[in-house]
């Protein structure tokens, strides 16, 4: 039993070297750089982002560390609120796809810079549209759109509405499958879309203080009941994947033919033969399906937090803006007057005028819950 | 040296063993004082003194009685019954077989067999789900074979409940086919000729003679099967339905996106309330092989 002996030994080394703490300290001129964003834009950062900007800045590199999901580096987050109350190193710099709310009292005590006032030099480039509140700096864009398999739908027959889109997908059985809304946001916006049409599609309708149970059952159960009435004409009769990727996945497996997808991630998967060359994208024209833009803040206990304000600042230039579009198929942060005037030209026809957004805080779990219990038990994927 | 010899120097290093021997088990049990029993209790308590509103604590079984009154919740206790049960029947059914063979077999086959055997232990587990996709999804590998010989395509078990009964069972065979060779080691060949030599048959051979002494093996091996079944995050998560969920992924979402840790945590307790039934299980079985 010598292999047993072995194998027990190996467990028991790798769970020690696990349980050792470990003695880090955030090392100078390394920004720390924390992501919940998924890996085509960890990607965009290692090919793009960070070899960009270490070459304009000698001496100063980044370390970019997956956080896994926005809870995940929510975590690192408390960390550095602990910190910030010791006076100790948080270990951390700059977190991308952020929200600074979910820290509670954070904003309160000034764990994350105010961009309004750190004096970057592309700060006012900043669209409009996508200015949140002065602790978060919107960098990039990203709407959840429909991909579909060109080869057995053809794009002229493509549903632009959602009406029709209802009625491709119950004339069409099995070849529409959306991930569930807490998984990923290409479901999760789907379902938001199902929530602006029960409700008028009228974004402006939900904000994130306007909130309550009586609103949110009001508003949310004719979504659901809109939602139940597709599942039976969902891929095996109402089933739904655990993520973006698992949609991607089947998609490329031929095995549906429509799926609500992120425009940034289906781009690049279509750059990377993940989906076939023959998959075709197309944005619902009476609403569009929400999406909205991605931020970063910037911890100002940071070890690096002049050189991660540099960083800030640095990825609303031109050339990493442009690189957004091109490289990662995401929209710009900055207004489109600042991006490269020939992809202002090329991308005239995907510009958004307004991106409807869905107000997260508790809309976002009253979503989740709701869908759980009203829609997704409704039909047993093993009858 | 002579067995006297022996036998009377024995008892003086036992003896001068002793506090060094509990000096070695200490650190472990301190550890699982601290990292484990410490954080069950805190558990319960927080799940039965719940905050008032005017900042107090009070004793309150409300959490559980939503549980329990939830059938939603209920649902995916179920089910996370279902799939271990299942699971479980179906390792030992897989797993006997192979111990067996790889027990009694002389040939080189057996060691590619045990190899084999051993595989899915370093495998992690998010890899085999998207493999599982690949394989046994919805115009996988195994559609794609089918189809080639002019056959209908499977049924997937992708996003259906059998998705992760399929993957966890695949993901335990190693430990379970472990425990049962070690148990079968101590059924020793002279037992097995003396039955045959006065005639049992294969199966009075495993009824008899090999099941009764490894029962004790079964009995662990399930154990430990079900012990990590039963919790199971990454398989049910990727390869299950969205619902009903097992209690791994539900605890999780409770958690982390509906941002409710006593309810969170009162799935957590109940489910470690399962869990201990296979745990006292386990440790009987220890404590009964250790007493001569």
């Amino acid at each position: 039993m010598k292999r047993r002996h072995f194998l027990i030994s190996a467990a028991a080394i790798s769970a020690g070297v696990t349980l050792m703490p470990r003695m880090t300290f955030a090392a100078e001129g390394v920004i720390d750089v924390y992501f919940t964003s998924d890996q085509n834009v960890i990607d965009f950062w290692t090919n793009v982002v960070k070899p960009k900007f270490e070459a304009a800045n000698s001496g100063i590199t980044l370390n970019l560390v997956d956080g896994g999901d926005g809870p995940g580096v929510a975590a690192i987050g408390d960390r550095a609120l602990a910190a910030l109350a010791s006076g100790a190193d948080p270990q951390a710099d700059l977190f991308e796809g952020y929200d600074t709310r979910v820290n509670a009292g954070a904003i309160d005590k000034g764990l994350f810079v105010d961009f309004s006032t750190a004096g970057l030099s592309n700060y006012s480039k900043i669209n409009p549209l996508a200015n949140d509140i002065p602790t978060r700096l919107p960098y990039r864009g990203s709407q959840v759109l429909l991909a579909y398999d060109t080869t057995k739908l053809d794009p002229a027959n493509v549903p632009k509405t959602w009406a029709d889109l209802v009625t491709w997908i119950k004339a069409n059985p099995g070849q529409f499958i959306y991930n569930r809304p807490n998984k990923g946001g290409s479901g999760g916006n789907f379902v938001r879309r199902a929530i602006f049409e029960a409700n008028g599609n009228d974004p402006k309708k939900f904000t994130v203080d306007n909130f309550t149970p009586e609103f949110a059952e009001e508003a949310l159960t004719p979504a659901w009941a809109m939602l139940n009435d597709l599942a039976p004409s969902l891929f095996e009769n109402g089933a739904y994947t655990s993520g973006n990727t698992q949609s991607l996945q089947l998609l490329g497996q031929s095995a549906v033919t429509m799926i609500p997808a992120w425009s940034d991630q289906a781009l690049s998967a279509i750059q990377q033969g993940v989906l076939p060359e023959t998959t075709g994208l197309v944005q619902l024209q009476d609403l569009g399906l929400p999406g909205g833009f991605t931020y970063i803040a910037v911890l100002s206990n940071g070890a690096n937090k002049d050189a991660a304000l540099k960083l800030a600042d640095f990825l609303l230039t031109e050339e990493i803006q442009s690189a957004v579009l091109t490289e990662l198929g995401g929209f710009p942060g900055v207004s489109w007057d600042y991006v490269a005037a020939d992809l202002r030209e090329r991308f005239a026809d995907i510009i958004p005028e307004s991106i409807p957004t869905f107000p997260g805080g508790k809309w976002e779990t009253a979503i989740n819950d709701g869908w759980y219990r009203a829609v997704a038990p409704n039909v047993d994927p093993a009858s | 040296m002579t067995s006297t010899e022996a036998g009377a120097l024995a008892p003086a290093p036992t003896q001068r063993k002793r506090p060094i021997g509990l000096l070695l088990v200490a650190v472990p049990v301190l550890l699982v004082l601290w990292l484990i029993i410490w954080p069950i209790i805190s558990a319960v308590i927080q799940t039965l003194w719940l905050p008032t509103p005017d900042g107090g604590r009070t004793f309150s079984a409300e959490s559980y009685e939503f549980f329990v009154s939830d059938p939603y919740s209920r649902a995916n206790l179920a089910i996370t019954l279902w799939t271990t049960g299942v699971c479980a029947v179906l390792l030992l059914v897989i797993c006997l077989p192979i111990a067996l063979y790889l027990r009694f077999s002389n040939s080189k086959i057996a060691a590619y067999v045990q190899g084999l055997a051993i595989f899915p232990m370093f495998v992690p587990s998010i890899i085999l789900s998207f493999a599982f996709i690949r394989v046994l999804g919805p115009n996988g590998t195994v559609d794609l074979l089918l189809n080639s010989v002019g056959l209908p395509k499977i049924k997937s078990p992708y996003l259906t409940p059998w998705g992760p009964v399929i993957g966890l069972v695949w993901d335990n065979i190693p430990l379970t086919v472990l425990i049962l060779l070690s148990g079968l080691g101590n059924v020793s060949n002279q037992a097995i000729e003396a039955a045959r030599d006065v005639g049992a048959g294969r199966f009075a051979l495993l009824w008899h003679i090999i099941l009764p002494r490894i029962s004790n093996s079964i009995l662990v091996a399930i154990s430990f099967a079900v012990l990590g079944i039963f919790s199971a995050f990454t398989l049910p998560y990727v390869l299950g339905p969205a619902a009903p969920e097992m209690m791994g992924p539900f605890m999780q979402r409770t958690f982390r996106d509906l941002f409710d840790p006593t309810n969170a945590i009162t799935q957590a307790v109940i489910t470690f309330g399962f869990c201990i039934v296979f745990g006292l299980f386990y440790v009987r079985s220890v404590a009964k092989n250790r007493t001569p």
